[in-house]
């Protein structure tokens, strides 16, 4: 089987085990993207400022920055935080009965915090409802604290491992763990795995949305990608993420091996219709 | 006759412009609350185009005080340029209703169906109803101020994206 290609976005930040950044050279990283053939993400990276082989890290995080803008741009013109709050809304009301008390949403791989915010913003799940946005990447991290901070939101921001949510969950019955677009960054090795890491802290479910993959999500996505993105980097990335998404019934899979206590469904309608409207449709599990 | 199409094209680029602008702004800050800037970048593009369509305007005018006889020319490209534009304005209107009226599950079929499409072949559009314009009105005088509008009308969005925008985004521009 072939090696699934690699989003730009996924090779210019590295971080240690304690969170740390690292320095990313240049040349390996466009060594690594020529190797499995995507040339034009390989001139991409080889256009970008280096010193001594390795990437400006002030400009990596600033690009960072602007694709993530770009990005929460489509997320609002699909009404993607609309559309989370309202599947989210009967699940948190059930986490409520059950288990009096907070109720905890950790939105994983947040990138700029765009779900977190706009729900915080919206109030749609009702003010007991904490929310908490996690990401490796703690620039993107402090960038969503400082929005955060300026639009008055009642959110908060932490740097974490997507493997590790048990840094943001102290009471798994009362915690639901979301993402969205996130799911195709995991190797698919890593699948089973990313799914197990919730199970085992026992939350009370998982809510997971990413790009349906087939024939129509390619084409919408080369569509909005240029019609819509500035920056080259979104373009590629975006349009290989329809590419890259794992279908319905690997998800499924994978997630019935990391948690198999849970219900689990993926909320996919035919592959053969046009998906204008669940571009991003969720796996989701709940613990009966 | 040639009043009317001026007046429509000159309304068609003014909302055009307006679009631009909006678009030249979003996906820039990150804000959730973008709605006042969102307003304010439409009117800057409205601006921005009558400013970039000022030197077409002037070139037609000029021509027209000079030359009075050619004024027809400037009508047949007009009526040609209103006959590319105008279905597409319309479309797009017609999906920006819908994006208003619909319920908020169903905006985005506007998007996907019409505005999101029609954004990518804006610039093939612009300059294919300036070609049909320059085609059939035979003047090299008319050629240039279709020219210079079109030049005008795509140059909005970059143009407003520099002048307002860059600055306030994060780093350097890739």
């Amino acid at each position: 089987m072939a090696p699934r290609p690699l989003e730009i976005t996924d090779l210019l930040w590295s971080v240690d085990a304690d969170g740390i950044p690292l320095a990313v050279s240049k040349a390996a990283v466009v060594d690594r993207l020529t190797a499995l053939g995507q040339r034009r993400a390989a001139r991409i990276v080889a256009a970008m400022p280096a010193s001594a082989g390795i990437l400006d890290a002030a400009y990596v995080d600033a690009l960072g920055l602007r694709v993530h803008c770009e990005l929460q741009r489509l997320g609002e013109e699909l009404q993607l935080a609309r559309r989370i709050a309202a599947l989210l809304s009967p699940i948190v009301d059930m986490v409520r009965l059950h288990r009096p008390g907070r109720v905890r949403i950790v939105d994983v791989g947040c990138g700029l915090g765009f779900v977190v915010r706009a729900m915080a913003a919206s109030t749609a799940l009702g003010g007991d409802v904490e929310l908490i946005g996690v990401d490796l990447n703690p620039f993107l991290v402090a960038e969503a604290t400082r929005l955060a901070g300026r639009e008055g939101l009642t959110c908060r921001f932490e740097q974490g491992d997507a493997f590790e949510p048990e840094l943001a969950i102290q009471d798994g019955a009362r915690c639901i763990v979301i993402s969205s677009g996130f799911v195709h960054h995991l190797p698919e090795s890593g699948l089973a795995e990313f799914f197990a890491a919730q199970a085992r802290l026992r939350i009370a479910a998982f809510a997971h949305w990413d790009i349906a993959p087939c024939l129509w999500s390619t084409l919408g996505a080369w569509v909005f990608h240029y019609a819509r993105m500035r920056e080259p980097v979104s373009r590629h990335d975006g349009i290989l993420s329809a590419r890259r998404a794992y279908p319905a019934a690997k998800l499924q899979r994978a997630a019935q091996i990391g948690a198999p206590g849970y219900d689990i469904q993926v909320m996919e309608g035919s592959r053969w219709h046009p998906r204008a409207l669940d571009v991003l449709r969720p796996i989701v599990g709940i613990l009966p | 006759m040639t009043a009317a199409v001026a007046v429509a094209l000159f309304i068609l680029a003014l909302l055009d412009g307006s679009f631009a602008g909006f678009r030249a702004s979003v996906g820039r800050t990150g804000l959730i609350n973008h709605r006042q800037s969102d307003y304010q970048a439409a009117r800057r593009g409205a601006g921005l185009l009558c400013i970039l369509l000022a030197p077409a305007v002037a070139a037609a005018c000029a021509d027209i005080l000079v030359h009075p006889a050619d004024v027809d020319q400037y009508t047949r490209a007009g009526k040609a340029m209103l006959e590319v534009y105008g279905p597409y304005a319309l479309l797009v209107l017609i999906a920006l209703a819908c994006y208003a009226a619909l319920n908020w599950r169903l905006k985005y079929l506007a998007s996907a169906l019409i505005l999101g499409p029609f954004t990518l072949v804006r610039p093939v559009v612009a300059i294919l109803g300036g070609a049909l314009g320059v085609t059939l009105s035979n003047s090299t005088a008319v050629a240039a101020a279709v020219g210079l509008s079109v030049l005008a009308v795509l140059a909005v969005e970059p143009l407003a994206g520099c002048l307002w925008y860059v600055r306030n985004t994060p780093g350097p521009a890739a």
